[in-house]
């Protein structure tokens, strides 16, 4: 703000805005400083707090033999009881937001202690997964009341480890964390409510990207013993995340806070890329695929609800231009179908869709000057090209042609762009 | 929302926060004072747990029982009854899914597996916790695979368990009659 009132100083004696005008630009930044609380304080409130709760955690993790159950029990409740009247003080009193995220964030941590240190006194049997769904699922309600960002990341950072526990206890039975998309949904009406309020945002950023990465990891703890259908979930899933990214109100934003359309396009490139070999068919042709089982049915949930995206999407644009990303779950499920019934044809249609994609993001890239995008592209190209040396007999004079090939493609490629955007540059 | 409300919505919240620690602890007290006590022969272990610290995890000895009945699934619940033997431990006396014995306590555990060869089915008690000091729990463990690989001294290590209506807290762990706790620090000392 420093920098703007200096400026207006200048811009008055330029005569280029008048007196007048400077005051009134003043007072806005004024008035909106007042009515902002003060980040930085914020940020080191709620490093603070996670800091003395997780240090609490850690204490009490070192189960003071020597104390009594009635000691050990007081100060179980001690941290919540004070967290949770610094946030009631706070409410009441309306206290400026750096109060409720940074005692918010204490009584989160808090509440983990509280129960942590109960199960020790009584020995209570040690299961994970249900300890951090009473904590993540008491926790999240505090997002509303207190209107807390941090609350809201910690919850979805918690589900994620929650479904972790629970869907990759390999060797233990492990069970699909249901409880996980309860406690999922439970953050989305925070997040509408600061998308909408500034969708370009932080803190929308941040859930932009927690999500996507927590749907990502999540996905596959829903499989049960079904286990060639993960690729066509995950095909639906990262159609979703491209189609939703293309919506107009994520596509409007820039595109590193556009987590959707990043996930979607390199998820659906790397699933392809496994499909590019050989040897990944013949295992899913061993395999015998069930309809009908509990994997199918989300795939056709999450297949449905890409549809519906990419539908809204088509109708929604005027001069609609093509763009094969969107319909890539699509050809997936095709190609998934048609190369389960004929050995040797899902490889070839997956190499065929991957260079077009490839191609494809080459093309955006070029038409819209992004060079991430158009490294993108040279990338994927590449990659196959690399990858197809794996499964075939080719001479090393030939690899190597090719490897020199594929280099030279990235410095022409790069160098008509700059060339073309300097020139652009020029003109206008 | 005005500022009341929300307060009163964070009370129930808060609430419900105390609620949940409070009454984990009433249904424990209960069994620990009202519940009958039993003698598992156990063996202990060392491992971790990332916010609860260090604990002692217990491996029974009473984790088997001879039926026929081989439709029992992994992870199925199983109630295991059981009485006191001549030396005064716990032993299986039948399982069964529904209750079935008004006059017999019985312990809600997990299936493991069932071996068809020799008829067995292999079950998991679930107060398989014992939380230590953490620098007593690793020396607990420590004292208890030397002494026990070298002459087998230690043949009465024991888990000190109150049971109620099919619900089990563990109380204490016994090395020769004396509380782990207690055993240890006497051996830091000596």
């Amino acid at each position: 703000m420093k920098s703007i009132l200096n400026d207006l100083s200048e811009l008055v004696e330029r005569n280029v805005i008048t007196n007048n005008t400077a005051d009134i630009i003043k007072q806005y930044y004024q008035q909106k400083q007042e009515h902002q609380p003060n980040r930085l304080l914020t940020v080191f409130g709620v490093l603070g707090s996670a800091l003395v709760g997780l240090g609490i955690i850690l204490i009490l993790a070192h189960n003071w033999d020597n104390f009594s159950k009635g000691l050990k029990t007081m100060f179980a409740f001690l941290p919540l009881v004070i967290g949770q009247a610094i946030a009631g003080y706070s409410i009441l009193k309306s206290k400026n937001q750096s109060w409720k995220e940074s005692s918010g964030t204490f009584i989160f941590f808090a509440f983990g202690a509280c129960m942590a240190i109960v199960s020790q006194i009584y020995n209570i049997p040690g299961d994970l997964g249900n300890y951090l769904l009473t904590w993540t699922l008491l926790g999240l309600p505090l997002i509303y009341v207190l209107n807390s960002n941090t609350i809201a990341v910690l919850s979805i950072v918690f589900a994620t480890y929650y479904a972790c526990v629970v869907g990759y206890s390999f060797g233990d039975g492990s069970n699909p964390p249901w409880w996980y998309l309860v406690l999922l949904i439970g953050t989305i009406p925070y997040y509408v409510k600061q998308f909408k309020a500034d969708a370009s945002g932080n803190i929308s950023t941040v859930l932009n990207w927690l999500y996507a990465i927590s749907l990502a990891i999540v996905l596959a703890t829903f499989i049960d013993n079904n286990w060639p259908l993960v690729f066509m979930m995950y095909a639906m899933l990262f159609g979703i995340f491209y189609n939703l990214g293309k919506t107009k109100p994520y596509e409007a934003l820039q595109l590193r806070r556009n987590s959707f359309s990043i996930i979607g396009s390199l998820g659906i490139v790397v699933l392809l890329m496994i499909l590019t070999f050989n040897v990944v068919w013949k295992e899913i042709f061993r395999e015998q695929i069930l309809v009908l089982s509990q994997e199918w049915y989300i795939s056709m949930l999450l297949f449905i609800i890409a549809l519906l995206l990419l539908f809204n999407s088509i109708r929604h644009k005027k001069n609609n231009k093509f763009n094969l990303f969107q319909f890539a779950f699509l050809i997936f499920a095709f190609i998934f179908v048609i190369g389960g019934t004929l050995e040797g044809l899902g490889v070839v249609l997956s190499n065929i869709l991957i260079v077009a994609l490839g191609l494809f993001a080459l093309k955006i890239g070029a038409d819209s000057m992004r060079f991430s995008v158009l490294n993108f592209g040279l990338l994927i190209i590449s990659t196959v090209i690399i990858c197809r040396f794996f499964d075939t007999n080719m001479s090393f004079v030939l690899r190597g042609i090719l490897f020199v090939l594929v280099g030279i493609g990235f410095f022409i490629a790069n160098y008509l762009m700059l060339k073309r955007q300097k020139c652009l540059t020029n003109q206008s | 929302m005005k500022s009341v409300h929300i307060f009163v919505i964070f009370i129930v919240i808060a609430g419900l926060q105390l609620f949940v620690p409070v009454k984990m602890i009433l249904g424990k007290e209960d069994i620990l004072n009202t519940g009958k006590l039993y003698k598992f022969r156990t063996r202990p272990i060392d491992p971790n747990d990332p916010f609860r610290g260090k604990y002692i995890a217990l491996n029974y000895d009473l984790d088997e029982f001879k039926t026929t009945d081989s439709t029992w699934k992994r992870g199925e619940k199983v109630l295991v009854y059981f009485l006191n033997d001549s030396n005064g431990y716990a032993k299986v006396h039948a399982i069964s899914r529904e209750e079935q014995y008004s006059d017999l306590d019985y312990i809600t555990a997990k299936v493991n597996w069932y071996n068809k060869r020799n008829e067995m089915l292999h079950f998991d008690l679930d107060f398989d916790r014992y939380y230590m000091d953490e620098y007593k729990a690793k020396t607990a463990e420590e004292f208890y695979i030397k002494n026990n690989q070298r002459n087998d001294s230690i043949n009465t290590t024991y888990a000190l368990v109150a049971v109620k209506d099919g619900e089990a807290v563990l109380k204490d762990v016994l090395i020769n009659e004396e509380s782990i706790k207690e055993f240890v620090d006497n051996m830091i000392k000596e």
